[in-house]
C-alpha cells in the first residue's frame, strides 16, 4: 500500500465558515427609519454614502447617523457591530472598491444581517467575485449587495452624486424586499 | 538501472495529482507523504497541532503540521523548517499581513531577511544575486510562505486575492544578509535579536527600484541619489511611507569609511526624503501631502517628508562587493520592527 499524498489545506476552524447566517427581516418601508452609514474611508466613499443618505432622507424622512470603519480592510469588531445593531434599523456600507475592503463590506453585511439589521453593501463591479467568496465563507452564499461601476475613487463630485442616485433604487430594494422564497 | 532509482512516471502522476487538487502556485509541487512530513516535524519542538497564525476575516488558522506540508511541497528540505516557522511568525507580526494584505490589489510580496550562522549551515546565498534565483533555501522558503497563504488561508488569485498586477517574484524574495562584508551590526539586531543568534525578519513589500551609483567618491552624493529615488511620488498613497534600503557592500562600506553609522544614514534620508506640495499637486495627489491621513493639503511650498523614523527605513546589507548597486524596496504598510529567532529542536 503506497503512502497517501497529504492535503496542505488544513482545516477550516472558524465561526466564519460554520452555520448558515440568516438574512434579517425587512421593514415594509424605510419611512422614518434610522439609517446608519458605515463609511469605509476609501476615496469618495463618504460623499457617495452621504448622497445616498441625503436622497433617502428626502424621500423617506429617515434619520441618518454616520460611522467610519475602524479598518477598511477587515470586518468591524464585535463591539462596533453591537452599537450599529442598537442604533440603526438598517445600515448602508461601502464603497468596496479594493480587494480587502470589498470582502470586508460583504462580511460586515452578513454579520449585521445575522444580528437582525438589513444591510445594503455597495461594491464596485470589479470585486463581485471576492465579495461573493467572502459571503460564502461567512455562511451566506448568494448574499445580495448593490453594485456600481468601477472606479469610484477618481470620480468628480457631480459624478459621485449621479452614481449615488443610480444605485438608490437597488439600495431601497435590498433594504425592504424579502429575498426570493422568503 | 538500479533497484532504488525513482520511477519518473509515478512522480509525474503525483505532481499532476497535486495540480488537480488546486494546491499549486503554478509550478510543480513536491508530493508530500507521511514519512516526509514526519522528517519536517522532527526539526521542531512545537506540537503538530499548535496554531502558528490566524487570518480572522477568512476564519482560517495555520497549525505546524499544515505549515510543514506546505514547506515540503514548496521544495524545502526538512532542516529548513525552523526558518519557515520563524519567517511565518515574523510575517504574522505585520499588521498589514493580519489585515487585508494578502487580499489587496497591491499583491504585496514578503521580503524575508535571514541573519546568523543558519545562513551558512543551510547553504543560503549570502553574496551575489541576493534577490535570487539559484539557491534552494532562498527560493523554497518564501515559496513555502506563499503556499501556506494559498492553501491554509485559502487566498486564491481572482477570488479572495485581488492583485491588480502583483509584484514580480511575489513568493521568492529571501535575502540572507551579507554580514561578512557589512560594516555594521546584523539586521536582526535592529529587530531586537542580538548576539549573532540566527533570526528571520519579514515585511511586506510592493516593488523595488535600484540605485546604480558607481560614479562618485563622495558618500553624500550617493545619499542624495538614494534620497531622490526614495522620494519618488508614484508609489505613494498615504502621507507616510516606509522603504527598506538594501545596500550593496560597496555603498555600505563607503558610508562606514566616512564615519557614518547605520543610524546616520537613516537619519540623513529621513530628514530629506520627500517632495514639495507643488510636486504632489502636479500629480493630483494633494491628499497624500498632508500631515495626517485625510488631513488638509499642506500647500504648494511645504516640503512633505515621507519617512517618520528609523523603523520606516530598515537598512540591510546584501549582494556582492562587485558594483555599487543598491535597492530601494517599497514597504507595504509598516515593518513590525521585530526579528524572530530560529528555534531548532533542542
Amino acid at each position: 500500500m503506497p503512502n497517501a499524498i497529504l492535503d496542505p489545506t488544513g482545516s477550516v476552524t472558524s465561526k466564519a465558515a460554520t452555520a448558515a447566517a440568516p438574512r434579517a427581516r425587512r421593514p415594509a418601508s424605510l419611512n422614518g427609519a434610522r439609517v446608519g452609514l458605515l463609511i469605509n474611508t476609501k476615496q469618495n466613499a463618504r460623499p457617495f454614502l452621504e448622497e445616498v443618505g441625503r436622497l433617502l432622507a428626502e424621500k423617506y424622512d429617515v434619520t441618518l447617523t454616520e460611522r467610519t470603519k475602524v479598518n477598511f480592510a477587515v470586518p468591524e469588531p464585535d463591539e462596533v457591530i453591537k452599537e450599529l445593531v442598537a442604533g440603526n434599523d438598517v445600515v448602508i456600507t461601502g464603497v468596496g472598491d479594493c480587494g480587502s475592503c470589498s470582502a470586508a463590506a460583504a462580511a460586515d453585511g452578513v454579520v449585521l444581517e445575522a444580528a437582525g439589521v438589513p444591510v445594503a453593501a455597495i461594491i464596485t463591479e470589479s470585486f463581485i467575485p471576492t465579495a461573493d467568496a467572502m459571503a460564502a465563507l461567512r455562511g451566506a452564499p448568494g448574499y445580495q449587495y448593490a453594485t456600481t461601476a468601477h472606479p469610484v475613487a477618481v470620480l468628480t463630485e457631480d459624478k459621485v452624486k449621479e452614481r449615488a442616485a443610480q444605485v438608490l433604487d437597488n439600495v431601497v430594494a435590498l433594504l425592504t424586499e424579502p429575498a426570493a422564497g422568503e | 538501472m538500479t533497484e532504488s532509482a525513482p520511477d519518473p512516471d509515478e512522480a509525474q502522476r503525483a505532481i499532476e495529482y497535486c495540480y488537480d487538487q488546486g494546491w499549486s502556485d503554478g509550478l510543480p509541487l513536491v508530493p508530500v507523504s507521511k514519512p516526509l512530513l514526519d522528517r519536517f516535524l522532527a526539526t521542531t519542538d512545537k506540537e503538530p497541532d499548535e496554531i502558528i497564525g490566524s487570518l480572522e476575516q477568512v476564519g482560517r488558522d495555520v497549525d505546524v503540521r499544515t505549515a510543514a506540508i506546505n514547506a515540503a511541497m514548496a521544495g524545502c528540505k526538512p532542516e529548513y523548517f525552523p526558518v519557515v516557522l520563524a519567517a511565518f511568525d515574523a510575517l504574522m507580526r505585520e499588521r498589514a499581513a493580519r489585515g487585508g494584505g494578502f487580499q489587496s490589489t497591491s499583491g504585496p510580496a514578503p521580503l524575508i531577511v535571514v541573519n546568523g550562522p543558519i545562513r551558512k549551515e543551510l547553504g543560503f546565498n549570502t553574496a551575489g544575486g541576493a534577490f535570487g534565483p539559484g539557491f534552494r533555501p532562498n527560493m523554497t522558503i518564501p515559496r513555502a510562505i506563499g503556499l501556506i497563504v494559498r492553501n491554509a488561508f485559502g487566498i486564491h488569485p481572482h477570488v479572495l486575492e485581488q492583485a491588480t498586477q502583483g509584484v514580480p517574484g511575489r513568493w521568492s524574495i529571501c535575502v540572507a544578509e551579507n554580514e561578512e562584508e557589512s560594516p555594521w551590526e546584523p539586521f536582526a539586531a535592529d529587530g531586537g535579536v542580538t548576539g549573532g543568534v540566527s533570526a528571520v525578519s519579514v515585511t511586506l513589500t510592493r516593488t523595488m527600484e535600484f540605485v546604480d551609483n558607481r560614479h562618485t567618491p563622495n558618500p553624500e552624493d550617493v545619499l542624495r541619489d538614494l534620497q531622490d529615488t526614495i522620494g519618488r511620488i508614484g508609489s505613494l498613497i498615504f502621507p507616510q511611507t516606509s522603504v527598506a534600503l538594501v545596500l550593496c557592500p560597496e555603498h555600505a562600506q563607503m558610508f562606514a569609511a566616512a564615519g557614518l553609522s547605520k543610524a546616520d544614514v537613516q537619519n540623513w534620508l529621513i530628514e530629506r526624503s520627500g517632495r514639495t506640495g507643488h510636486e504632489f499637486r502636479l500629480m493630483g495627489k494633494e491628499s497624500v501631502a498632508t500631515k495626517t491621513f485625510h488631513g488638509p493639503f499642506e500647500g504648494d511650498d511645504a516640503f512633505h517628508s515621507i519617512l517618520s523614523g528609523p523603523k520606516q527605513i530598515p537598512v540591510i546589507v546584501a549582494g556582492a562587493k562587485n558594483a555599487a548597486i543598491s535597492m530601494v524596496v517599497r514597504i507595504f504598510g509598516e515593518w513590525s520592527g521585530t526579528a524572530v529567532p530560529v528555534m531548532e529542536k533542542k
